[in-house]
């Protein structure tokens, strides 16, 4: 059921008792996690964190620890799925889940013990009415009692007569209510989506409580930043979202506005940006960032001699020459970085490109370090999925934790570092897919493989590098292609995950369109597909658009995502 | 040459920093007590030779007398020494010592340090009142009253006070009372947080 007051159906509840935090593996639950330590350790709550990256996990962590602890704290995890069924916990355990994974499994919306969500009251929701769904086992055991019941025989062909009559009325009406069931739960499940990030409901208590900081509003940005470089929201969600956040910026960090009473350069400060999507830009040079955006990437296709050529024009028109554009860009003229977004916004409107400047934070501390919540963002996720084998995987989990405390600052310049590879990989492999046709039209969908020799692959083996790398993949063909009815397909990106297994990694991302309400059918048709092929996959990942299938299955598993999907 | 064990007993101690606790060199103890017995008896003769009117032996009685006072003088500090380590590992390990390092101590040394270990109960059972008041825990002032953990290796589970269990993982973390982490921070099983 739904928590209405966090603070005190939620917060207070597990103030005097010992919790486990079960953490999923993306940006955002990091984020809220670091809140809700802070918040913990401000209150001496005694809590264990786990991190988990799929449902096997899940489980085998809850087993674990089913003996030791009553109340779980689940981020990011566990809200699309049926937990009682998957967990089978006992009657005393409660589960308090603060995902933002859409939508949200109907038993978990209707249980009123056990689940509670930690949800904020987002305006599309749209669950289903308890009675449409479920029904009292009790009629059942009435029809059951009656037809058991002895009489005497003259009346008894009679109310037998009438008996098989009211039966058979009971069982249509029963098919017909099940068969409408069917479909609402169908048309609820059929889309996978997602709502308020969970670190913006967790700072969302520490404010409630008063005990919100300026770091735990820094990571509530992040982690909203994280589903829009993930495109996981769409773009007037964000917005009204960024305007909420800087309600709290302007409050927490007004005094910076005063001249005299400003606080020392070294205290952590946020602001409100209307800065460039370039990615990483500031810690990087100029010209490597256009190149390896996917925004300036694709609409100035720079995978082909023609895009490098307006490329070439696009920083003419600005009158920036190469030479400084090559360079950090922190060593770039100062009289050239004054004016550079204006001028940069008035140049890519003439070039196609009109929505260069996005609105979103940036954290100062110190003389040196400014960074932009993007930048945060690649970071981290680059950090927590690398591929340097240092020990279980969980290491990578602690330390991208570790690079969002502000003290840890080598590990965010390795990070950034990681990131800066990663995007290079991305840009490269999408510009060889570009110009070799390896994405394909199947019908209702589009489809790319990469294949098992392609330079850096082993980075895509990982669920949320495979997701940028498709997003932007896709992105790029849509501006490449000039078929009209491709450009509005979705697209399934296939990477080998394990060469020794033979697994293969899938993933299915929604079409690319302006308007698009990032709604992604795929979970529902992977799950049907694999049914209907007996293929072997498993769908660990908590997005249920991304599985993983043995690689002699795939040919069988895509005709039948064929067949299923015209 | 004359000292040299007892001054390599001193050497080894000296090279062992910070704490350390070499094996005890019962071999070599012996052979200096051995060369100390030599030259007492030596000294022994030559006083009694001295007496009966050799008079240019007192030189060489004196050299001996020193030699036996420079070796004593270097056994003592050398057991001395050895004795202050390993009070201090009471300090630092607690009142049971991992086996590598008993294995290191003399049977004599062993009782040492169990009588220190009596002495300082009883001392500490004396102070603070009714239940006495453990003097090795926070030997620094403690900031808070818990602490953020790091599991660095599987240790399996781990007993707090009232009795629940937390399971001790590689790379979970915890947020426990201090003072039942500072064991298994010292062990290295666990590794402290600052944020």
């Amino acid at each position: 059921m739904f928590v209405s007051d966090c603070r005190r159906d939620f917060y207070e509840r597990i103030v005097s008792q010992r919790v486990l935090l079960l953490v999923a593996s993306d940006v955002d639950a990091l984020c809220a996690c670091k809140i809700l330590q802070a918040l913990f350790q401000c209150d001496h709550v005694q809590y264990t964190l786990v991190p988990v990256s799929g449902w096997q996990e899940l489980e085998t962590a809850f087993l674990e620890h089913k003996d030791q602890f009553k109340y779980f704290v689940l981020i990011n995890c566990g809200a699309n799925v049926d937990l009682l069924e998957i967990l089978q916990p006992e009657e005393d355990t409660f589960f308090f889940v603060c995902d933002s994974h859409r939508p949200i499994n109907v038993v978990n919306v209707y249980n009123e013990t056990q689940i509670k969500l930690l949800v904020k009251p987002d305006d599309d929701l749209d669950v289903p009415a308890y009675d449409d769904i479920f029904r009292d086992e009790e009629e059942e055991e009435e029809e059951s009692e009656a037809e058991s019941d002895g009489s005497e025989p003259s009346d008894k062909r009679r109310r037998f007569e009438e008996e098989v009559i009211e039966r058979t009325m009971k069982r249509r009406q029963r098919r017909e209510w099940e068969a409408r069931r069917r479909e609402i739960l169908f048309d609820y499940e059929q889309y996978e989506y997602h709502g308020t990030s969970s670190a913006m409901v967790m700072f969302d208590l520490a404010w409630m409580m008063s005990k919100d900081l300026n770091d735990m509003l820094w990571w509530a940005i992040v982690g909203l930043t994280d589903q829009w470089v993930q495109d996981k929201i769409t773009q007037m969600k964000y917005v009204t979202d960024i305007g909420i956040l800087q309600r709290h910026v302007s409050r927490h960090n007004h005094r910076n506005e005063d001249e005299e009473n400003s606080l020392s350069i070294d205290c952590m400060r946020i602001a409100f940006e209307y800065d460039l999507r370039l990615a990483l830009y500031q810690h990087w040079s100029l010209y490597e960032s256009l190149c390896n955006t996917s925004y300036t990437s694709a609409n100035l296709k720079l995978w082909s001699v023609q895009g490098q050529k307006r490329l070439q024009e696009f920083l003419a028109d600005m009158g920036l020459p190469l030479k400084q554009v090559k360079q950090k860009f922190n060593s770039m003229d100062i009289s050239l970085k004054e004016n550079l977004k204006e001028m940069i916004e008035e140049s890519a409107s003439k070039f196609g490109m009109k929505d260069l400047r996005v609105q979103t934070f940036s954290i100062h501390f110190g003389f040196k370090n400014k960074f932009l919540a993007s930048d945060i963002v690649y970071a981290t996720a680059s950090l927590m999925e690398s591929i340097e084998k240092e020990g279980p995987e969980t290491t990578n989990f602690i330390k991208a934790l570790d690079s969002l405390s502000r003290g840890n600052l080598d590990k965010l310049h390795q990070g950034l570092d990681l990131a800066k590879k990663q995007l290079r990989a991305i840009q490269q492999t999408v510009a060889s897919c570009i110009c070799t046709n390896l994405v394909i039209s199947q019908g209702p969908f589009l489809y790319c493989s990469l294949m098992e020799g392609t330079p850096d692959v082993r980075l895509f083996s990982k669920p949320v590098s495979l997701c940028l790398l498709s997003k932007y993949l896709l992105k790029s063909f849509v501006c490449s292609t000039k078929n009209k009815r491709c450009k509005l397909l979705p697209l399934i990106m296939a990477a080998p995950m394990d060469v020794e297994q033979g697994t293969v990694i899938m993933v299915g991302i929604p079409p690319e369109t302006e308007s698009s309400d990032k709604k992604n059918f795929f979970g529902r048709a992977f799950e049907k597909a694999a049914e209907s092929t007996n293929s072997r996959t498993l769908h660990n990942h908590f997005d249920m658009s991304i599985i993983e299938l043995k690689t002699e299955d795939r040919s069988k598993f895509l005709d039948a995502l064929i067949s299923l999907l015209s | 040459m004359a000292g040299e064990r007892a001054v390599g007993l001193v050497r080894e101690l000296q090279r062992a920093a910070g704490g350390h606790l070499p094996p005890f060199r019962a071999e070599e103890l012996r052979q200096a007590l051995e060369e100390m017995r030599a030259l007492y008896e030596r000294n022994q003769a030559d006083v009694s030779e001295a007496k009966a009117g050799r008079t240019d032996l007192i030189f060489l009685i004196r050299f001996r007398h020193c030699c036996l006072l420079r070796n004593q003088r270097c056994i003592v500090a050398y057991l001395y020494d050895r004795l202050l380590r390993i009070r201090a590992l009471r300090w630092e390990y607690g009142s049971i010592l991992p086996n590598a390092i008993q294995f290191h101590m003399s049977a004599e040394e062993v009782e040492w340090f169990n009588r220190y270990k009596k002495s300082l109960a009883t001392y500490m059972r004396s102070v603070g009142g009714e239940e006495g008041l453990d003097l090795t825990q926070d030997i620094k002032p403690p900031k808070s009253l818990y602490i953020e953990v790091r599991c660095l290796k599987d240790y399996g589970e781990f007993e707090i006070e009232d009795g629940t269990t937390v399971l001790l993982k590689k790379n979970s973390q915890h947020f426990l009372p201090r003072w039942k982490c500072e064991q298994l921070i010292r062990q290295g099983v666990l590794e402290h947080i600052l944020s």
